[in-house]
């Protein structure tokens, strides 16, 4: 999408007036009613990090302990979601997964968003830089970024911060390429084109007017690539290039029992049950934070 | 519009030269070892030795790279290390499926998606819309192997419908060939579906605001006319702008569904080149999406015209 | 495809749907003369001297002759040799070949081609190795006959002729076998029982293999490599699926006629097909290994080896591997494939008990102090990720200090050739496997091997093992064999060479209509009919 066409609202969002005998917890209240995609999304995804957290309370037993005498059991009062080829106890692994696809989604997320900022900046207000930098993250589009993930873990081995930092520099270019677009509409912009005539230095201006308005677009965007990252964990793991399988990510799981699918379904379908709803609480959440920030940006993202 | 097209691919040149050079730099610092797999378990160190020399991989990664670059430039893509076959050889070989899994993945996600995303907002808000939604938000949070493996299981296993796997090329019957792609395609279809159907919604959200669709509603026409001919027309260009965004997830998503219905596509040549360090191959096949790449979004820009007379290069 | 064959096609499907004859109009041409086969894995070059794995090499013994040929006895048998002479010193060999044999592009075999074969074929194969060091001569002596002549006798001179391992002795062409053995082959030209089809050859996806029409098959019933290579239909088809999951699914549905390698868990749904039968696949089954690298620490001391064994139990990994059926595995205390003729457990006591306390006591009168074990493990192989994760599980019960390199196989292959320490790019320990039919004997089973620097990777140097090695192949009798190999695998076991994981079978699956599918060490063709 060209920059030219990207609609960003100049007023920053906190500065809606809100009225004074509103309590903080009123208005929060009032927030979540007008936008329940929020509240829904955020909800789910809470309990999804309190599960992750309180794993070993959550009547689990070690994840990774093997046990090859008690292998592919259904589920029963025992192992309430049956156990996987090695006969581990898919409950465990499902719940300790959490950890893993919400440490990758919001790792990826903040790196990628962080990164990617500072390379739209730059390139968005060094002009010199544009060309080359925009040039190179045409180039680095143009692989579909599954592939390049794929590529990125063949160069190392299979762990968690090897699929953190093979996804992020998979997501920067998309995260630059918005940012940029922000700061190039925004530079045309009176009380920008104002500062700048006054001799305010280049820093000053990110500092005071560009980076408060790419928060909106860039906190819808965090939402979407957090969302896009536990999928893509998920399919890495698939194909086998992701976290080593001792690891518990719900991709892991998921590939144990590929080949199983037709005999024990199971072992597929709670961690997809898992891992979607987990997606699906972030994009609930990404949608009501684009609405609420700003519903114009529902168009560009 | 001719200026536009020349100066656009050759301003794309550049581009594709990063793409290559980044991603050759990267696979041959990899560890992997083509000379080991090929070799076999059996083999003693100084056979591997051997095989590699062969292969020229003892020489220094730019020397490759220079001799890589040279034969491009010629139209040469060089020879897979394992098959011997020339790489433009095995990629016309895999093109097929690939494109035919990818043409109808978006005919079926563009005829699905565009009426639901229209649907959605002249309903905005009834329970249409949120059901419409609600299942573009699922498309979004399903891995699609899940969404192959079930469709698989019921459509093929249990009601015997319609093949598990494998493709049939088009030369063979149009019949047999949709029928084997049809599971695909839907199974991949569904995160495009989502997508597309949220930016239709949304632009004809803010279409139907605009002074001449109210005219035309208050003037009588047919809800239907003012719905598909006046308002989707001007609402065109970020559906068609998604379409080309979607291009690379589309071949990312490939790769899996590939591997799931068994399609001899370039999805499984590339992750196989990547697993096997067939150097030439992963060059070739990159080399040939970025390509495909630009001239998609090239194809796009030019569509602009079409949907909206105002745009001009 | 121009447009008059879409419309053709197009019309095509349109009275294929309008008749109601939906069923693949264009396969209907020859229903049952293709055989439609899942290989163990994916065909991706198509040179057995050049390249060795197993999958290689059993497409190649569709397409190229060999010699000699095991039988299901371990006997070899001629096959394209009519006669063979050797003298009273066992110094000078004489073969003569079956006359009439032609190569698939028409000409006739001649002893040019198959000494131009041998030459390429000894550079590569362990025992072809061997035959080179003693040679004095291998030229033709006319058309039909060549002569080997050597320094000191070879008993095992028909073995190494027919035996099954990779590299075989495939006779090429001439001018294809004088390629270097270290260089691919790019034309794929034999004199066995079935052509390649270069052009519908799609790595990754499809090999066809068409009936060779001027193959003169032996008149003996055929038994494994041995015997009357009759090709009983039209064409082979090798459909590469990378998913276990979709090849069950497709057998049951009837898209392929047979899977070389069913996945042990899925074998009770196609047991309990109606139009599926399901047996053992390689009698010969695996060896699975769990190798180390004997030139640094932890596994340079044969106490750490030894409480590696003592701790491991094989049933854990086995079940990992094969899953539930106990049919499919069986414990082995020894390096030797069960079953077979010189099959020994002796010294093997270790490997029958697990016990943990003992093991930490090695370990501890081993001076361990917490160096890594770096396991490089394979996630794309079914087999060594699960053998992978018992032992990760296994080291750290007895509190070794593991570092988990989790890779694929490529990475595995080029990694475990390096020599320096583990912390360095080099590695501890890594898994494999070895087909049953490599572990008979001595004569190609590399892995057993401890010849220090020239052994196989982790380099064993165990001058114990070397010496039976050597009684072995000079061994006159079976009776000298045996003890050699008792002692053999006594030393091996002490030392630890590597550890064996276990003896694991596999299944096999085909459709009904199939007739004639044996168990063999390679799938067998030949005698396989489609009904």
């Amino acid at each position: 999408m060209t920059a030219q066409s990207t609609p960003v609202t100049t007023a920053p969002p906190a500065a809606e007036p809100v009225k004074a005998e509103l309590g903080r917890a009123a208005r929060f209240r009032r927030y979540l009613r007008r936008h329940p995609s929020v509240a829904v999304g955020g909800g789910l995804l809470i309990l999804m990090a309190l599960i992750g957290i309180f794993a070993p309370l959550l009547w689990t037993t070690d994840p990774t302990a093997i046990s090859p005498a008690r292998r592919t059991r259904v589920p029963s009062e025992l192992y309430w979601f049956g156990t996987d080829m090695l006969g581990r106890d898919v409950y465990s692994r499902v719940i300790y997964g959490a950890r893993v696809s919400l440490l990758v989604g919001f790792s990826v997320a903040v790196l990628s968003s962080v990164i990617g900022l500072a390379i739209g900046l730059f390139a968005g207000f060094i002009r010199w830089a544009d060309g080359v930098i925009m040039r190179i993250i045409d180039g680095m589009m143009s692989i579909p970024p599954i592939l390049l993930a794929i590529a990125l873990m063949a160069l190392t081995r299979g762990s968690i911060q090897n699929v953190i930092i093979a996804i992020t520099i998979a997501e920067i270019p998309r995260v630059a390429r918005l940012v940029r677009g922000v700061v190039l509409s925004l530079r045309e912009q009176p009380y920008v084109e104002a500062a700048v005539a006054n001799g305010a230095r280049a820093p000053r201006i990110i500092w005071r007017h560009i980076l408060p308005n790419t928060f909106a677009p860039m906190s819808v965007q965090a939402t979407y690539i957090c969302a896009s990252a536990m999928i893509v964990e998920a399919i890495l793991s698939f194909i086998g290039a992701g976290v080593p399988p001792s690891v518990p990510s719900w991709g892991n799981i998921m590939a144990e029992g590929r080949a199983l699918w037709q005999v024990r379904p199971h072992i597929i379908l709670f961690p997809a049950v898992f891992l979607s709803i987990t997606v699906l609480a972030v994009n609930l959440l990404g949608d009501g934070l684009r609405d609420s920030l700003d519903p114009r940006l529902a168009k560009t993202l | 519009m001719l200026a536009f097209v020349v100066r656009r691919i050759v301003t794309t040149i550049p581009v594709m030269a990063f793409v290559a050079l980044f991603v050759f730099s990267l696979l041959y610092i990899a560890p992997g070892d083509p000379a080991a797999i090929i070799a076999g378990d059996q083999a003693s160190p100084a056979d591997v030795e051997r095989i590699r020399a062969s292969l020229g991989l003892d020489r220094p990664y730019l020397v490759r790279f220079a001799e890589w670059s040279f034969r491009v430039i010629q139209g040469d893509l060089g020879t897979s290390i394992f098959t011997n076959l020339p790489v433009t050889q095995l990629i016309a070989q895999r093109i097929e499926p690939t494109l035919s899994l990818m043409v109808l993945t978006l005919i079926f996600a563009v005829v699905v998606a565009v009426p639901m995303g229209v649907v959605a907002a002249w309903k905005a808000g009834s329970w249409v819309d949120k059901a419409a939604m609600g299942f573009a938000v699922l498309g979004f949070s399903v891995p699609v192997f899940v969404v192959g493996y079930l469709l698989a299981y019921f459509f093929a296993l249990k009601l015997d419908w319609l093949p598990v796997q494998g493709y049939t090329p088009i030369a063979q019957g149009v019949w047999p060939w949709f029928k084997n792609l049809i599971l695909p395609s839907v199974t991949l279809g569904l995160v495009y579906i989502a997508l597309i159907a949220r930016i239709t919604r949304a632009t004809m959200l803010e279409v139907l605001q605009q002074d001449y669709v109210r005219t035309a509603q208050a003037k009588g026409v047919a809800q239907k006319d003012v719905l598909f001919l006046h308002s989707l027309k001007n609402a065109a260009v970020p559906i068609v702008t998604i379409i080309g965004i979607g291009i690379a997830l589309l071949i990312g998503g490939a790769v899996v569904t590939e591997s799931v219905f068994a399609i001899p596509g370039l999805g499984r040549l590339t992750v196989d080149a990547i697993l096997r360090r067939d150097y030439p191959v992963i060059q070739g096949v990159v080399l040939m999406f970025s390509l495909v790449y630009v001239l998609v979004n090239l194809l796009i820009d030019l569509t602009y015209t079409l949907v909206d007379p105002r745009i001009r290069y | 495809m121009d447009r008059r064959t879409f419309l053709k096609s197009a019309t095509g499907a349109g009275m294929a749907a309008a008749t109601g004859g939906l069923a693949m109009p264009a396969l209907a041409q020859s229903p049952s003369k293709t055989l439609r086969f899942v290989p163990q894995a994916n065909l991706a070059n198509f040179d057995p001297i050049w390249g060795t794995q197993y999958v290689v090499r059993n497409a190649a013994a569709l397409v190229w002759d060999t010699l000699y040929g095991i039988d299901s006895k371990f006997q070899p048998q001629r096959q394209m040799v009519e006669t063979e002479e050797v003298s009273s010193d066992g110094l000078n060999w004489t073969f003569k070949l079956r006359s009439g044999l032609k190569f698939h592009d028409g000409t006739p075999v001649t002893s040019k081609d198959v000494v131009a074969s041998l030459v390429r074929w000894s550079a590569r194969d362990p025992m072809g190795l061997m035959l080179r060091a003693i040679q004095v001569e291998l030229a033709p002596v006319d058309e039909l006959t060549w002569k080997w002549s050597l320094k000191q006798p070879f008993p095992k001179m028909l073995l190494a002729l027919a035996k099954n391992n990779a590299p075989c002795s495939f006779v090429m062409p001439e001018r294809i076998a004088r390629t270097d053995p270290f260089t691919q082959i790019t034309e794929y030209i034999g004199s066995g029982p079935m052509k390649f089809l270069r052009n519908d050859w799609v790595p990754g996806a499809k090999a066809v293999f068409e009936k060779f029409a001027d193959y003169k098959p032996r008149s003996e019933k055929a038994d494994w490599l041995a015997g009357g290579k009759n090709i009983l239909v039209d064409r082979v088809e090798w459909v590469i699926m990378p998913d276990a999951a979709t090849a069950a699914a497709a057998l049951q549905n009837g898209e392929v006629d047979w899977w070389e390698t069913p996945l042990a868990d899925l074998v009770p749904v196609l047991k309990g097909h109606k139009d599926i039968n399901v047996d053992i696949g390689d009698p010969l089954g695996n060896v699975g290994a769990f190798r180390m690298n004997h030139l640094f620490p932890p596994f340079n001391n044969v106490k750490v080896r030894q409480a590696v064994l003592t701790a491991l139990n094989q049933e854990d990994y086995m079940r990992a591997v094969v899953g539930d059926d106990d049919k499919l595995w069986k414990p082995l205390p020894g390096f030797f494939t069960p079953g077979t003729p010189l099959y020994t457990e002796e010294g093997g006591d270790i490997l029958k008990k697990r016990n943990v306390a003992e093991a930490k006591k090695l370990l501890a009168e081993a001076g361990y102090k917490g160096e890594p074990v770096v396991c490089v493990v394979a996630q794309d192989m079914a087999a060594t990720k699960s053998m992978g994760d018992v032992t990760a599980s296994l080291l750290k019960s007895i509190g070794m200090n593991v570092d988990f390199v989790a890779t694929d196989w490529g990475t595995v292959g080029s990694r475990r050739a390096q020599k320096t320490p583990p912390g360095q790019g080099g590695w501890s320990m890594f898994h494999t496997w070895h087909a049953g039919a490599d572990c008979i004997n001595p004569a190609a089973y590399t892995a057993i091997r401890a010849n220090g620097d020239k052994a196989w990777f982790g380099w064993p140097d165990v001058p114990a093992v070397e010496t039976e090695v050597t009684n072995w192949f000079n061994a006159k009798d079976l009776a000298e064999e045996k003890a050699a190999m008792g002692r053999l695998n006594k030393a091996a076991v002490e030392n630890v060479v590597f550890a064996p994981t276990g003896f694991y079978l596999g299944y096999q699956a085909w459709r009904k209509n199939v007739t004639g599918v044996v168990s063999g060490p390679l799938p067998f063709f030949w005698d396989v009919k489609k009904g």
